[in-house]
């Protein structure tokens, strides 16, 4: 293999292996603590690397894991206390793992190569100098070895403990009183957490790895309201922005972390304004469209409540309304196209569609019973809560 | 009285941050009762629900589910949390919130199949909920998100049901459907215990009531001791005017 496609398979994996806990941290709403865990797992490196003088041993992710879970652990008991909230405690805890880790570095590891711009960054360009050797043979980079296997194991985690984690993660109640221990789901996914993000490490850094667990399934979370389809979403998102940023990289020689990491960005910016329902975009035209709709309801109750030819001609309602001419046309044009209204010498009439209509809609408003709106849904935004 | 004893609270006290929430509580409830816990905002209501489910643990005391700990007790046991302690805008579909139901029976690793699917479905149609079977939980009204959670409960298929406050922020309608839901279960033989608010609503619903405000005040069928006596106990105040019996 070339050290281009090791690289780009070393990303990809390592994006996919970020993807799958970041989904559920993301419903969790426990985004944050997976900046903590990149942060203070540092002094876990630098102590595993002296003790075994080799930033690839599985001794260093296992104690890096352990640093993971001791900042879990640590927010927690501060939080308890009730003197400060937990993203105060968050902010207390994992700056103060990070420096003891750096001062660690300064002080031990200043003849090697790891230094505090390979923690903060990442080394992707040189991992695949690292190789592993077996019975003479070179069987590929370290770190590919290692992301892989930790991607495999948390895939067979994900499979086995799926409908436990979905349980635990929607209803911490339920998941408790049917034997589903939410502490024990809790550690095992901040465990799995920390693994992952220890050997994301080695290859984006502290400070990117984030990008790797948080943005793909904030993005794919705007996409899908299938759990399944969200995993999968964000997956497909890490690996493809993982293979393109690497190549944006090399087109325009620059740091590869940080390549990955800004099409990261654009993704979810693109995805952000453009996803069908929940997006920027998609969210504003709803808004807009209901406040016509609401405009449709008002001029229908209107002309359901007065009878008088004067109180239905088309001029009558621009000013009695107080709408504006282009509004008063377009609320008229949405009830013409729904063939509520019929409009005969500038006077308007509701037809029986529009009187049912209108009916329907002033029982939903009154008794807010939906069963009486379901048929009108899917023509309507107004309805659809 | 030769009932059964369904479940059974002796001395327990429950703490948070080292206040008393729950202070000493002794209680029995006899199997095929449908009671009402009620008492004023603060007084422990949720709070016993969920130390008799293990969710929370008490600082003294114990609690048995047919004259055994509730951990060995767990797939005679449903129960529906408020509707507002979880994230509606969570993933997932009405079918799959009501499968959630069968996962005790399951235990762990095992995945729903077939079967429980078919449970699933049964119990959405129980409560008129079939139709919204694909829906994003969040599409649904607060009326139906309760619903959904009643048919969570059904699919459990358990002895002793704990509701807490299912009334909460539903319209009439839905309130109707899940009290004659709740009959029905009494009916057929089971427990139901759902904490209440509604006081006007309590000789209506229940036929058993528990009165708690930090401490146990009084447990009894609602005919014999739901009375301005005990209401002035647990509330502080006069209800002479407010609940005519």
């Amino acid at each position: 293999m070339s050290p281009s496609i090791e690289i780009q398979l070393i990303a990809a994996i390592t994006a996919a292996a970020c993807a799958i806990p970041g989904v559920f941290l993301v419903l969790r709403k426990m985004a944050l603590i997976s900046d903590a865990i990149s942060h203070s797992i540092l002094p876990g490196i630098v102590i595993g690397f002296m003790i075994t003088q080799d930033l690839a041993s599985p001794w260093l992710i296992l104690l890096a894991a352990v640093s993971g879970i001791i900042t879990v652990v640590l927010v927690e008991l501060i939080q308890k206390t009730g003197l400060v909230k937990e993203d105060t405690a968050i902010g207390l805890v994992f700056p103060a793992l990070f420096s003891v880790g750096v001062l660690l570095i300064a002080q031990n590891a200043n003849d090697v190569h790891l230094d505090v711009d390979a923690v903060l960054l990442g080394e992707l360009a040189f991992a695949p100098f690292d190789r592993l050797i077996v019975g003479g043979i070179d069987v590929g980079p370290k770190s590919l070895w290692t992301i892989t296997a930790i991607l495999s194991f948390t895939i067979i985690l994900l499979i086995a403990f799926y409908k436990e984690l979905k349980v635990s993660t929607f209803d911490i109640g339920l998941s408790s009183a049917l034997g589903f221990s939410p502490v024990i789901m809790h550690y095992g996914l901040m465990s799995v957490a920390s693994v992952t993000t220890v050997a994301a490490f080695d290859a984006v850094g502290a400070i990117l790895v984030v990008a790797l667990i948080i943005t793909p399934a904030a993005a794919a979370y705007l996409l899908t309201t299938d759990l399944k389809k969200m995993l999968a979403l964000s997956v497909l998102f890490g690996t493809s922005s993982a293979i393109g940023g690497y190549w944006f990289a090399r087109a325009i020689d620059a740091s590869i972390a940080g390549s990955i990491t800004t099409v990261l960005g654009l993704l979810f910016l693109i995805i952000y304004l453009f996803a069908p329902s929940k997006g920027l975009i998609a969210v504003l035209l709803k808004q807009s469209s209901q406040r016509i709709e609401v405009s449709l309801l008002t001029f229908l109750l209107h002309l359901n409540n007065h009878d008088s030819l004067e109180e239905r001609s088309v001029a009558h309602l621009q000013e009695h309304i107080n709408w504006q001419r282009v509004k008063a046309k377009s609320v008229l044009d949405l009830a013409l196209k729904n063939n509520m209204i019929v409009i005969d010498n500038k006077v308007v009439s509701l037809t029986q569609k529009g009187l049912d209509f209108t009916e329907k809609a002033i029982e939903y408003i009154i008794t807010n019973k939906d069963e009486k709106i379901e048929d009108m849904k899917d023509d309507f935004f107004l309805f659809r809560g | 009285m030769t009932q059964k004893i369904a479940v059974a609270v002796d001395d327990l006290t429950v703490a948070y941050n080292y206040k008393p929430v729950l202070w000493d509580i002794d209680l029995s409830i006899p199997e095929g009762v449908l009671m009402a816990i009620v008492g004023p905002n603060g007084a422990g209501k949720s709070t016993l629900i969920k130390s008799i489910l293990g969710i929370i643990d008490p600082i003294a005391g114990s609690v048995t589910i047919y004259g055994k700990p509730y951990s060995r007790q767990r797939d005679k046991v449903a129960y529906v949390p408020q509707k507002g302690s979880v994230d509606w805008d969570f993933p997932t579909t009405a079918l799959d919130v009501v499968m959630m139901g069968t996962y005790g029976s399951l235990g762990w690793i095992k995945r729903p199949g077939a079967k429980q699917k078919k449970q699933a479905l049964e119990a959405l149609e129980k409560v008129g909920m079939l139709a919204f079977k694909g829906r994003q939980i969040s599409q649904l009204s607060g009326g139906q998100q309760q619903r959904i959670f009643l048919a969570r409960a059904l699919v459990q298929n358990a002895a002793i049901y704990f509701m807490d406050e299912p009334f909460q922020g539903v319209d009439a309608t839905t309130e109707i459907a899940i009290i004659n839901i709740l009959k029905e279960l009494r009916k057929a033989g089971k427990t139901v215990i759902v904490v209440h608010h509604d006081l006007q609503t309590v000789p209506e619903y229940f036929d058993w009531v528990t009165f708690l405000n930090v401490k146990h005040i009084a447990t009894g069928p609602v005919k014999d001791i739901f009375n301005d006596d005990n209401l002035t106990k647990t509330y502080g105040i006069n209800y002479k005017v407010a609940v005519q019996q």
